[in-house]
């Protein structure tokens, strides 16, 4: 029994509480591997996909989308349209945004930046 | 009635429009709710969107707090059972599933002292 304790107490790994920095995993990879919460979609991919939602919808004409458009002034829809496009956006991100803040995206930036500050669009 | 501009009206009609536009939305989720496949949900979606266009230019502020009734009664009519909500989201199946854990509570593994620590 001492034989052991003695042996054990050679071969003993102390323990780290926790600290298990990024920098520090190696081949262990991210702490949370397994997790879906962690990949954030970047800048430009989400600027393209919503400008590519916005450019498919009927009555949009394509040439006039850049990502500071306003739905109602700049590209001549009516409110029911931009609660279209925001429909659309939201199917496209697999979002689920609630009315009141649904009602307020008026513009391809407001879009754009909800979409991106969302911790679940993907 | 001389068509009276005050600030009361405009915020009346302000509020009248954004009840237009959620019960748009509202509507139209519906609608894909219950027909699930695209080309049915294409179809009746334009159908909506005639309906809505068709009382876009009334002026009567009575007349559109009456016809904004009537499509929400439609609306709760017709609203579906098991509608479709984003997994993550209150409601969907995956709401509350995995929460974070709270900081600073943390696993110390004592390899082979278990017994006698």
């Amino acid at each position: 029994m001492a034989l052991r304790n003695a042996i054990l107490r050679h071969l003993r790994v102390p323990v780290q509480t926790l600290g298990l920095n990024q920098s520090q995993i190696g081949f262990l990879g991210s702490i949370r591997s397994f997790s879906s919460h962690d990949d954030h979609l970047s800048r430009e991919a989400v600027v393209d996909r919503v400008l590519d939602v916005v450019k498919s919808f009927p009555k949009v004409d394509p040439s006039k989308v850049t990502p500071e458009v306003h739905f109602q002034n700049d590209l001549g829809l009516d409110s029911l349209d931009t609660v279209e496009i925001v429909m659309a956006i939201e199917e496209e991100f697999k979002l689920e945004i609630p009315d009141k803040e649904a009602d307020k995206i008026d513009s391809c930036t407001l879009a754009i930046e909800y979409v991106y500050n969302h911790p679940m669009s993907s | 009635m001389s068509g009276v501009s005050t600030a009361a009206y405009f915020a009346r009609r302000a509020a009248q429009k954004e009840r237009v536009r959620i019960l748009y939305r509202r509507a139209l989720k519906d609608t894909l709710n219950w027909a699930v496949h695209r080309h049915i949900f294409y179809r009746d979606a334009s159908d909506l969107r005639e309906k809505f266009n068709a009382n876009q230019d009334v002026e009567d502020i009575d007349r559109i707090d009456k016809l904004i009734a009537h499509g929400e009664s439609e609306y709760n009519k017709w609203r579906h059972p098991d509608p479709y909500i984003v997994p993550w989201a209150p409601g969907g199946s995956k709401f509350c599933r995995n929460p974070t854990p709270p900081a600073g509570i943390e696993i110390v593994y004592n390899y082979g002292l278990e017994d006698n620590p």
